[in-house]
């Protein structure tokens, strides 16, 4: 007998395509666009395909460090206030409690899950990596916590409490994704 | 109007008059926003019995500008709508944006700078298309998606659901909340709509079904979230003084509006506790405060006794939930057994979401809190036909909320004499 569960998951699996994403959606846009807009069908409405691209370079300002030491240390860092001595993790320039400067500070690679959920559902981008889980984790000695992936291991889901252990990627690029946490043993 | 020295300090009591709506439904390739928009402003105008002429301002709640393709959609609305030489300004703050737009309308008249103001909600969403997979669904939650904090959060594969399902596994740690539970507020909300004409999704459904339902994101299934939808939703409001004028039939008054936004980085609401307020990842802090507010500026003390109807939001079954404990209808971590005491259905003491909510009305973001309000309002004045709830107290509330971690929260409580 299956669990409702487990039906639900099957649900999800057979519904998803695992294309490919940027590539495919390059050409099939271009495709359509060279064809006429189309009308829809017992419709006197004119549909046409679209598509808005936009390219960025952005600085991250005064929490750089934090991805600097990541993608070069591989070492996680959190800001303490130096007047209230709340530990920010992700690190904020000043306290948002109190205005206080802020100090860097590495913080534990340990961590404990605040509440997480598993996503079976997602764009393109996601489509191939479902069935996935995302949540806040706060390394143990800091005061508040940090959206990350979790390696789900083959569970379902994993429970407000767990604790974790920051990984790194091999080929880091300085950005948030260049770690995620896995359940420790 | 008076002039600022005859104003003195008070605020101004406001009444809306009027209200006017499009039909819910996932896709309107029949209109764009502006029609949307027109067809729901033209009804609210002839039910609150006013003209183009009378308007002074005009209030947009419009979410998203990659729904509609369009950054500052407003100003192509107010034109469309013949509202040049009037202040228009629009309000985007997610799912919360009809329950601000709201707020901004009040303070117009409030504030003694118009007499009436038309509010308007306005949304499109289902012109987002992923041509990879041949559906609108993946598209649509990216360009939500994009609502997630763009440096720290989008690029881990966060999503709407996602953001509020991290809440729900938090409430149901803390609480012992259970997916039945939650299962219930589907089959309500879902069923409340069978009596709305202008609902997406009227369904008569189990506990069963929705626990079977396809995953989406632990612990939330399809049936405990709402449809993504377009359409339009429009409010007259007036000032006490020229609706004594005017001689109105049923204004409703806003008694009270409170709203708060609790931290966006859902993470850092760890530290809510520590600096003496209350509040985790598992109560929405600002939920709270937002109803104080406005049960403060509405003499409430106690909501349970004092509260007819009310459209609590829905997005997702369990942010229902958790909105019956904020808004003070049960003890903080009840919510679940509220619904299964039958307190909120039709039948109840106290019935939530007579429309149907989110969940079966649909969810036209920017356009939803002001659908919201507006069902209260007709509630109140005995005109909500086959869902119409027996009034006895003369109050009810409505709930709009939104933002990553549900960050954005703004409660109306509205009352007749």
């Amino acid at each position: 007998m299956k669990t409702s569960t487990e039906k639900a998951r099957e649900t999800a699996r057979k519904e998803l395509k695992s294309e490919p994403l940027e590539s495919v959606i390059d050409r099939i846009i271009f495709e359509k666009l060279n064809q006429n807009p189309s009308i829809l069908e017992h419709e006197k409405y004119f549909e046409v395909p679209d598509k808005m691209v936009m390219f960025y370079k952005y600085s991250y300002g005064e929490q750089s460090r934090f991805f600097s030491e990541l993608m070069n240390s591989a070492e996680l860092y959190g800001s303490r206030c130096s007047k209230c001595g709340i530990l920010h993790f992700p690190p904020r320039s000043r306290c948002s409690e109190c205005y206080g400067e802020t100090e860097w500070k590495k913080v534990s690679n340990e961590g404990i899950v605040l509440s997480s959920t598993t996503s079976w559902y997602a764009t393109s981008e996601f489509f191939d990596k479902v069935p996935y889980a995302v949540g806040y984790v706060k390394p143990l000695d800091a005061d508040t916590g940090i959206l990350q992936r979790i390696d789900l291991k083959g569970r379902e889901k994993i429970e407000p409490g767990t604790k974790v252990i920051a990984k790194f990627k091999e080929k880091r690029t300085g950005v948030v994704s260049d770690f995620w946490y896995e359940i420790m043993e | 109007m008076k002039s600022y020295r005859q104003l003195k300090s008070e605020k101004r009591r406001v009444a809306v008059i009027g209200t006017g709506q499009t039909k819910f439904e996932a896709r309107t390739p029949n209109k764009t926003y502006y029609e949307l928009a027109l067809e729901a402003a033209m009804m609210a105008m002839s039910d609150g019995g006013i003209t183009l002429g009378n308007i002074d301002s005009v209030v947009y709640g419009i979410y998203n500008d990659l729904f509609e393709r369009q950054i500052m959609p407003d100003t192509y609305v107010h034109d469309y709508i013949g509202m040049y030489g009037k202040p228009g300004i629009r309000i985007t703050t997610g799912g919360a944006t009809g329950g601000y737009a709201f707020r901004s309308g009040y303070s117009e008249i409030a504030s003694g700078l118009a007499d009436v103001t038309l509010v308007i909600g306005a949304e499109k969403a289902q012109d987002c298309y992923d041509w990879a997979q041949g559906k609108t669904t993946p598209e649509v939650i990216k360009s939500i998606a994009y609502s997630a904090d763009m440096t720290w959060e989008f690029p881990l594969g966060t999503s709407a659901a996602s953001s509020y399902a991290i809440l729900a596994s938090a409430h149901m740690k803390k609480y012992g909340t259970t997916e039945e539970q939650a299962a219930l507020v589907s089959v309500k909300n879902h069923g409340n709509a069978i009596n709305n004409p202008f609902a997406q999704s009227p369904m008569k459904i189990t506990v069963d079904e929705v626990m079977q339902s396809r995953m989406i994101s632990h612990p939330f299934k399809m049936l405990d979230c709402s449809l993504y939808t377009e359409g339009a939703y429009a409010l007259v409001l007036m000032s006490e003084e020229k609706a004594r004028e005017t001689d109105v039939k049923d204004p409703v008054w806003v008694m009270g509006i409170g709203s708060s936004n609790d931290k966006s980085f859902t993470g850092s609401r760890t530290v809510n506790d520590r600096m003496g307020k209350y509040g985790d990842i598992a109560d929405l802090r600002n939920h709270y405060e937002s109803a104080a507010m406005a049960y403060r500026m509405a003499g409430i003390e106690n909501p349970r006794k004092s509260v007819d109807v009310a459209e609590l939001h829905d997005a997702f079954s369990f942010t229902e939930i958790q909105a019956y404990e904020a808004m003070g209808f049960c003890e903080r971590g009840k919510g679940g057994k509220f619904i299964e005491d039958g307190v909120p259905m039709m039948g109840g003491d106290l019935p939530v979401s007579p429309s149907g909510g989110l969940l079966g009305a649909g969810h036209a973001v920017g356009a939803t809190g002001v659908m919201q309000i507006g069902e209260v309002v007709n509630q109140l004045r005995n005109r909500a036909e086959k869902r119409q709830v027996e009034i006895n107290r003369g109050t009810g509330l409505a709930h709009s909320i939104g933002g990553p971690g549900s960050s954005y929260c703004s409660v109306s409580v509205l009352g007749v004499d």
